[in-house]
């Protein structure tokens, strides 16, 4: 069964028979985390890096915001057993459309600060796809940690 | 006959417009006409008027007290709100399918089209132009090309991407150059077909290209402001992707600053819900 993890949503699973997926990442970036030993996975789909805009909107929802959202989805995944030593880590998406020149910059910013809450939190990134400017769509399995990756156009490929 | 005729004679096969769209978008664009002429239009069409009640309802626009007539319904929204409800009510049959070139499955364009309408509407409001149904109008059809272009950029779509990835051309760009037309230019002579008033068959064929709008136009830039905003928060988005320029000089001139942009963004998750269940409603399936 497929668990739809929405934009600006995150979700946590130890059903052997569930799968987390998240569509259509554009510049919002997905990370999923998966302990193989506790079977314990999770996927969040944060939209902008930091919560500092706007404390209010990132309190009724953490997920918006990468700052926010990201120490949420290793302690909810903690909550029914991962442990930290153990997880594989995924990142996707940070899309951007063409020609870059600051403003709409809002992918790279979103991987910047994915890079440095892990940096910080001495977290290992397994598997990375972003940038570009392609839609990617992230499924994770809770009982193999098999992790998929489509690019819109592109096509299926497995992690 | 050429390819690009071949492409054109498809036109005829969209589900064509319904009358009361027409007549909604004639009253908006005459300033004589009164608002007691919008409400006895949208009155006598059944259909359109229980769709409209019912997302009038819905909790997108999470009303207290229930609207339970087209008068109400103006008096509570406004008359511009309800004209871009129904063309939303009447849009969708057009929209539904999915569309294998651009890789989007069944209600995905639909709901990227509402999506970036509904944005271009708050645009039009926070930058106070003179047409906000117009502009939404442009913005919930603007893709109408896409739709036959579809299986067009499904037979090209290597050669489409090769001019995407290695020559860095925009996907519309590349869309020309492989197929002979794009689905900005195609949308625009759809909307040509269908008679739609000059300002709205330009702002569906620029909606990519800001940067041709006149000094003085702000509709072009809104809408597509809202579209790239559209498909930064990936809703719906399809195989051309963010494959489109930004133009800087367009969002300056509009002073839109990055705080607006994030603003922006979160403002539609958090109405996320309810465009959802709007989208629903709206799709025309009674």
């Amino acid at each position: 069964m497929d668990i739809v993890v929405g934009v600006a949503d995150m979700k946590v699973s130890n059903d052997p028979d569930a799968a987390l997926i998240t569509y259509s990442l554009g510049s919002c970036i997905g990370v999923a985390i998966y302990d193989p030993v506790a079977t314990v996975g999770g996927l969040l789909h944060y939209m902008l890096p930091d919560s500092k805009i706007d404390g209010r909107k990132a309190q009724r929802n953490p997920c918006i915001f990468g700052d926010t959202g990201i120490p949420l989805l290793f302690k909810e995944a903690y909550k029914i057993g991962a442990q930290k030593n153990r997880l594989k880590v995924i990142v996707a998406g940070g899309a951007q459309i063409l020609d870059q020149t600051g403003l709409f910059n809002i992918g790279k910013r979103n991987y910047t600060l994915v890079r440095k809450i892990f940096w910080k939190n001495n977290v290992m990134v397994d598997f990375e796809d972003v940038g570009g400017s392609v839609n990617r769509t992230l499924r994770l399995e809770i009982k193999t940690g098999e992790a998929w990756l489509k690019i819109s156009g592109i096509g299926l490929k497995k992690i | 006959m050429t390819e690009i005729d071949r492409i054109v004679r498809e036109i005829k096969s969209l589900k064509p417009i319904s009358t009361i769209s027409y007549k909604v978008m004639e009253i908006m664009s005459d300033p004589t006409s009164s608002l007691d002429e919008l409400v006895g239009v949208i009155k006598y069409d059944q259909a359109t008027t229980a769709n409209l009640l019912r997302i009038c309802n819905s909790s997108y626009f999470g009303l207290r007290k229930e609207i339970a007539s087209v008068k109400q319904a103006v008096a509570y929204l406004g008359v511009e709100k309800v004209a871009c409800l129904v063309a939303m009510v009447n849009s969708g049959e057009n929209f539904r399918d999915a569309q294998a070139g651009y890789d989007l499955d069944e209600g995905d364009l639909w709901r990227y089209s509402v999506s970036s309408a509904l944005i271009a509407q708050d645009l039009a409001e926070k930058y106070r132009i003179a047409n906000p149904a117009e502009v939404f109008t442009a913005a919930l059809l603007k893709d109408i090309g896409k739709v036959i272009l579809s299986t067009h950029v499904r037979e090209s779509f290597d050669a489409i991407m090769r001019e995407v990835e290695e020559e860095g051309l925009t996907f519309l760009e590349a869309e020309r150059k492989v197929i002979g037309m794009d689905h900005a230019e195609l949308g625009a002579r759809v909307a040509e077909y269908w008679n739609f008033a000059p300002p709205l068959v330009d702002i569906i064929r620029d909606h990519h290209r800001p940067d041709r709008a006149r000094p003085n136009d702000l509709s072009i830039p809104i809408v597509y402001l809202a579209d790239s905003i559209c498909m930064m928060s990936g809703i719906g988005g399809g195989s051309d992707g963010l494959a489109y320029r930004y133009y800087r000089d367009v969002v300056d001139r509009l002073k839109f600053s990055e705080m607006d942009l994030q603003m922006t963004i979160i403002n539609f998750q958090e109405k996320l819900k309810g465009i959802e269940e709007l989208i629903k409603l709206a799709q025309g399936d009674e």
